[in-house]
């Protein structure tokens, strides 16, 4: 922690706290700047580390620790779930559907794998209750709710033990009234409750139900998590996976909104440094050691999707639309029986990690960098993590025997390294196109925004590859997730099935459901202190041509023609319109903000603007890169200041990441301290 | 096909680039299926996402398929040699096809087909001439067969590559809703469509779509899946070209081609493995749904060194009923079964039957002439071609083989008119099945397997959809076989008719269980069954029925065979 003791004596402080596998982040903002720190991460119990540093700030700052705000993003649930460490969980659903959860959608994983296995349901069978009750797919009611069985069915829930309940009925979504009176019944239980109708509203049972009990499987240990937290800190918020942060009682009763809480901070922060670059349209590259996660952000910000599959396990709330790729710097590199150079999925992992951290043999990405000169002798972690480069060039030469008895030729030990970047770079290429041009974005206009430890070596790479014009590098990119915490909104996501076709007389209707849904956002946001001017409601709708399957997004005003507005978005996105077809809106979404203050960034040393100074290297260090080996400066981030201009090619190394920058790009300091490359 | 492979093998190639152009051209065949499941109509397609998509060169082989439907591996290559065979592409043409005799499958599966040509001159607007300066390419002359005799079409530019796509329709015509009848010839299944041009020059061709339209039920469902289907080669043509712009047109070819040798170097050494010798197998279908009698299929496979023979010599003689499959689905089958032995990802090219020969004699079931009806022969008879080849393969490597899977796909048609809409309504499943139990593990229940991997409809999709109702979806429990492993089990599928319907069924395993190997006990057999308030009557597994209002289609699918000795 950089000047301990320069504080603010405000009673009000907001802190963004993000916990990692090894380390737990926080950030907090003085008067003039923010404020990061690190501590090792207790994983069996991670609250230990959030409030030793909560203590820590509360005692710099002077505010009590019971007045501070914290916005964390936690890993609880994605691990309970990857773990399989969750709650014994018990599922009430429709009669004659107790097995939905088990079919699945009854495809296999893989198509030519002969030892394919299935993710065992959440639920076992004998846990998985029907109770006998129909509701139509035009929500009237077939075979009424059998009262009777609910007595029984609550002695058998209370015999089996059961920690958390689902219930999912089919078409609850259009009359939710069966499943609010199992609820009820239920209720003497006293064991959390996760109600479809409540939770997820929309159809596709298998969806749905997956959704459900992953919830209702979180919900007993990611409720006594943040229940110890807030014994503590009462003002607790959670990042939510597609964004924003939501009160500690929501996250507990919804925690599957939170299983991409850490990585959404990510995006957030790097959303907001490109903001301050007068940026909307970014790409965020944050590749670590094992696996790489991709997401975009356009004119309308993040990109979600209510399509996603964690651990195996459909997932349709709405989060951000990460792409994930096996393969980091710890990624594997060798040739197959058919002489391609495969690098990945298998990785080193951080033990025995790669051939430069000393314990193995195995060439890796890492090695690659490191035979080419790419971390300029520094090593990692600032110099602290030495890296043997003896072995890293043994593997690569290694490597590039094999490659040379299939290619024919010789093929040296830096030809091989260079062919390992650029296979894992095609990897990387192929996350960054399903996100951008798969999805009808043109990447020429996004910049991309690398973090995590290898994202800025490959970076410029990159963006060339997709022609992406300029690459952000944020200051204190090693904690953009607590920083994104910490300058998240307040969110709050509703919606209402509606089934109309386009027509011009929607207007009024549309207009009465998003006046109501406003109105119990207004309630609420402003219990949580928001003022009206700081809050913020976006209408959207979410509409397809009638007969399809798949919706797409359009933001509503009064204004909008619906039809018009779709065909539109139908044809940039799919590349053709149908305007003869009917239109139809499934249903009307509102995303309501509580806009959280700007927070201070970058240290004051940094906020002085020097136009055009010219920074003089570290030193100079040889590299071989795709053009041929030349000698580069090497600057450290800690001498950049702002409005510095940087001699290309060059190296900037840092605590937790290293960037490459090539002589064809340009390289400067923004007044915030983020290094822009222009491409 | 013949190949040229003796010339390519010594051909250099970097490792790397290798690599790189395997994600490429897989990422376009990938992106070309999220294309048409996003904008399709039918819920067989975008729910059940029962279609292929692939990249082929300029000669027409297959350089890359996304990981769509197996039973298309072998065969979606014979699609586009048959659009070849017709006709020469020009830009802007689309063919479409389904002739089971001439590149198709079974009548329902429409190919699209279109070949990628260089970029016009910039600056030239949408209908603008395509550019007039013709080169004869080098690499597409070499693997066309018959150059000289070229001449002809010599002012026509040559297609890069050619992208091509194929899905499953819910109905093509023919007697019965949704064309998955019991016709006993290829005119009774529907309507056949040899290549034709469905679009010309970048316009769609009207007097072959409507002739098309006139000739299916529920033609407006059927259009836009058409266009969703040239939707996704619009978008398989754009990144093959963007590819193209930016690593140069010679190397994009070249490396076309090594993925296809690629592939076979890959096969090769997969068959190495396998001890030589000869492997003989019997299976055999229930019936034909004509006749009650069993229809056997044989097979020998010769495994000597790097090569393979698989000879079906001994298969029954083409059947009256719709169980005949044409020699695609037979060489797809093949081509899955020895993938399956990769156990890598590898690049559905070309090269992985390069090793491999397939016999399967002419006027068979596995070898069908016209006009033998093959509505069956793409999901019954393919699974027991599977089923046949792995029990030949299983004396051959016993501890990578497992036990018979459902060996089925239990295609389940309704079709009538829906009171909703005033319209027609066609709708097709195929039910999930029993695993057969592995080497190391029991077989996975309730699951595609085998030359299928289609999604189901989901209850809530289907009953918005269609004038029907799921009754119960659940799983057959203890259907699967036993032994140290077990075999997966079944489906219990329930679906009321809310109006009249015709409702169809091909299916097999009701009478020879899936077997079990090494000891293990077969799974049990397949089950159907009309039901009407509490009576329940069995039916046959293939045929059609009327249903009334309020009747019930119930299907319990068979359980995998176990696999070892208790």
């Amino acid at each position: 922690m950089q000047n301990p003791k320069s504080r603010t004596r405000s009673s009000n402080c907001r802190v963004g706290v993000d916990t990692g596998g090894t380390f737990t982040d926080f950030v907090f903002a003085t008067e003039s700047a923010l404020q990061v720190f690190k501590l090792a991460s207790t994983p069996s119990d991670p609250s230990i580390a959030i409030i030793e540093g909560l203590r820590r700030i509360a005692h710099d700052t002077g505010v009590p620790l019971a007045d501070i705000e914290v916005v964390h993003g936690t890993t609880v649930a994605t691990n309970t779930l990857l773990e399989r460490k969750g709650a014994k969980t018990a599922l009430v659903t429709t009669a004659g559907f107790e097995d939905v959860l088990a079919i699945g959608r009854q495809a296999r994983p893989s198509l030519y794998d002969l030892g394919a296995a299935r993710p065992v349901p959440l639920v076992p069978t004998k846990l998985r209750f029907g109770i006998r009750e129909r509701v139509t797919s035009a929500g009237d009611v077939l075979v009424k709710l059998d009262e009777g069985a609910l007595a029984s069915l609550v002695r058998k829930l209370k015999r089996e033990g059961v920690e958390s309940i689902a219930i999912c009925l089919l078409f609850s979504f259009l009359h939710p009234e069966h499943e609010r009176r199992i609820a009820n019944a239920l209720r003497a239980l006293d064991v959390p409750l996760s109600v479809s109708h409540h939770i997820l509203p929309e159809y596709r049972e298998y969806e749905r139900t997956s959704t459900l009990v992953i919830n209702a499987y979180l919900q007993p240990l990611m409720g006594s998590y943040l229940n110890r937290l807030q014994e503590h800190v009462p003002k607790l918020r959670v990042m939510q996976s597609s964004g924003g942060s939501i009160s500690a009682s929501v996250a507990a009763s919804e925690p599957v909104r939170t299983i991409l809480s850490g990585p959404a901070g990510g995006v957030v922060g790097a959303l907001r440094v490109a903001e301050k670059c007068k940026l909307k349209k970014i790409i965020t590259f944050d590749m670590g050691g094992t696996s790489t996660d991709v997401a975009l952000c356009d004119n309308e910000g993040m990109r979600v999707t209510r399509e996603a599959v964690v651990a195996g396990l459909p997932v349709a709330i709405s989060m951000i639309d990460i792409h994930t790729v096996g393969a980091g710097g710890g990624s594997i590199a060798r040739v197959d029986e058919g002489g391609s150079l495969r690098v990945g999925p298998e990785s080193a992992g951080a033990d025995p990690g790669p051939a430069c951290y000393g314990r193995s043999l195995l060439p890796t990405v890492t090695d690659a960098h490191v035979v080419l000169g790419h971390f300029a002798g520094t090593g990692l972690l600032g110099g602290d993590w030495k890296l043997d480069e003896v072995r890293a060039r043994k593997v690569m030469k290694t490597l590039s025997g094999v490659m040379s008895a299939v290619a024919n030729r010789k093929i040296d030990y830096l030809e091989a390294a260079l062919g390992v970047l650029r296979v894992v770079g095609v990897n990387m290429e192929r996350a960054l196109r399903a996100i951008s041009v798969e999805r009808g974005f043109d990447p020429r206009e996004f910049a991309l925004v690398p973090f995590g430890g290898a994202g800025g070596l490959h970076a410029v790479g990159l963006a060339r590859a997709l022609r992406i014009p300029r690459v952000v590098v944020p200051i204190n990119a090693g904690a953009l997730s607590a920083i994104g915490a910490l300058m998240s909104d307040v969110v709050l996501d509703m919606s209402r099935t509606v089934m109309l076709e386009a027509t011009p007389k929607i207007t009024r209707v549309l207009r009465g459901v998003f006046r109501e849904m406003e109105r119990t956002a207004r309630d609420s946001l402003k219990r949580e202190g928001f003022s009206n001017t700081r809050q913020r409601h976006e209408c959207s709708l979410a509409v397809r041509y009638q007969g399809q399957s798949f919706e797409l997004l359009i933001p509503w005003t009064s204004e909008t023609n619906v039809g018009v507005m779709f065909h539109k978005t139908h044809n940039a996105r799919y590349g053709y319109a149908q305007p003869a077809n009917r239109v139809e809106v499934v249903s009307a979404r509102l995303r309501s903000a509580g806009i959280v203050g700007e927070q201070r960034s970058g240290s004051e040393r940094q906020r002085q603007v020097r136009r055009r100074r010219a920074v003089v290297p570290g030193h100079y260090a040889d590299v071989v890169s795709e053009s041929g080996r030349s000698r580069v400066a090497v600057y450290s981030r800690d001498q950049l200041e702002a409005g510095m201009r940087l001699n290309t090619p060059c190296i900037v190394t840092e605590y937790s990441t290293t960037t490459l920058i090539p002589n064809d790009a340009t390289a400067g300091v923004d007044r915030e301290g983020n290094l822009i490359i222009e491409l | 096909m013949k190949q040229k492979t003796k010339n390519t093998r010594t051909a250099h190639f970097d490792p790397t680039t290798l690599e790189i152009y395997r994600a490429l051209y897989t990422s376009v065949a990938e992106e070309m299926g999220i294309a048409l499941r996003r904008t399709a109509f039918s819920p067989n397609i975008k729910e059940r996402r029962d279609y292929s998509c692939a990249v082929f060169d300029g000669a027409g082989r297959v350089i890359a398929q996304g990981d769509h439907m197996p039973v298309h591996l072998g065969s979606m290559p014979m699609a586009v040699a048959a659009a070849l065979n017709h006709m020469i592409l020009a830009p802007g043409d689309i063919v479409a096809l389904n002739d089971p005799f001439a590149g198709g499958t079974h009548l329902p599966d429409v190919t699209l087909v279109a070949g990628v040509f260089e970029e016009k001159e910039k600056g030239e607007g949408r209908k603008a001439k395509v550019r007039t300066k013709l080169r004869f390419d080098s690499i597409y002359l070499d693997h066309a067969e018959g150059v000289s005799e070229l001449p002809p079409f010599a002012l026509l530019p040559s297609p890069l590559f050619f992208v091509a796509n194929r899905a499953h329709h819910a109905d093509i015509g023919g007697a019965t809703p949704g064309s998955m009848g019991m016709a006993t010839d290829i005119y009774g299944e529907g309507l056949r469509i040899p290549p034709v041009r469905l679009v010309k020059g970048g316009v769609v061709n009207d007097d072959v779509m409507d002739l098309i339209m006139a000739n299916v039920r529920a033609s407006d469902e059927r259009r836009a899946d058409f266009e969703a289907q040239v939707g996704s080669l619009q978008t398989g043509t754009t990144r093959l070209l963007e590819i193209v712009a930016r690593r140069s047109r010679q190397e994009a070819l070249a490396y076309a081609s090594h993925l296809i040798e690629y592939s076979a170097r890959l096969m090769r050494h997969t068959i190495a493995a396998i001890p030589n010798g000869d492997y003989e197998a019997g299976d055999m279908l229930d019936d034909d749904g004509v006749s009650h009698d069993e229809v056997p299929l044989r097979v020998r496979v010769t495994i000597s060194g790097e090569k393979a023979r698989v000879d079906f010599t001994g298969s029954a003689p083409q059947v009256a009923g719709p169980i005949n499959a044409v020699e695609a689905i037979t060489v797809s089958a093949a081509t899955y079964v020895f993938r399956c032995l990769i156990g890598m990802d590898v690049p559905a090219s070309a090269g992985l039957m390069e090793p491999i020969e397939v016999i399967a004699p002419r006027g068979t079931v596995v070898n069908a002439l016209p006009p033998a009806s093959v509505a069956g022969g793409n999901v019954e008879t393919s699974q027991r071609i599977v089923d046949v080849l792995f029990k030949a393969l299983a004396q051959a490597m016993p501890e990578k083989i497992p036990a018979a899977s459902q060996g089925t796909m239990n295609n389940l048609t309704i079709g009538g008119i829906d009171p909703r809409t005033n319209g027609e309504f066609t709708y097709y499943e195929t039910v999930a099945g029993g695993m057969g139990a592995r080497p190391a593990s029991d077989g996975m229940s309730a699951v595609h397997t085998h030359m299928t991997n289609s999604l189901n409809t989901p209850a809530e999709a289907l009953e918005y959809a269609y004038p029907l109702r799921v009754r119960s979806y659940s799983i057959r429990t203890g259907s699967g076989g036993k032994g140290k492993h077990r075999g997966g089990d079944g489906v219990v599928r329930e679906v009321e008719t809310l109006v009249p319907a015709q409702m169809s069924l091909l299916a097999d395993r009701r009478k020879n269980a899936p077997y079990g190997l090494s000891g293990g006990k077969p799974g049990r057999a397949g089950r159907d069954s009309i039901v009407q308030g509490g009576r329940k009557q069995t039916i046959s597994s293939k045929g059609s029925w009327k249903l009334a209002a309020g009747e019930c289609v119930r299907i319990e699918t068979p359980g995998g065979g176990g696999f070892g000795r208790k």
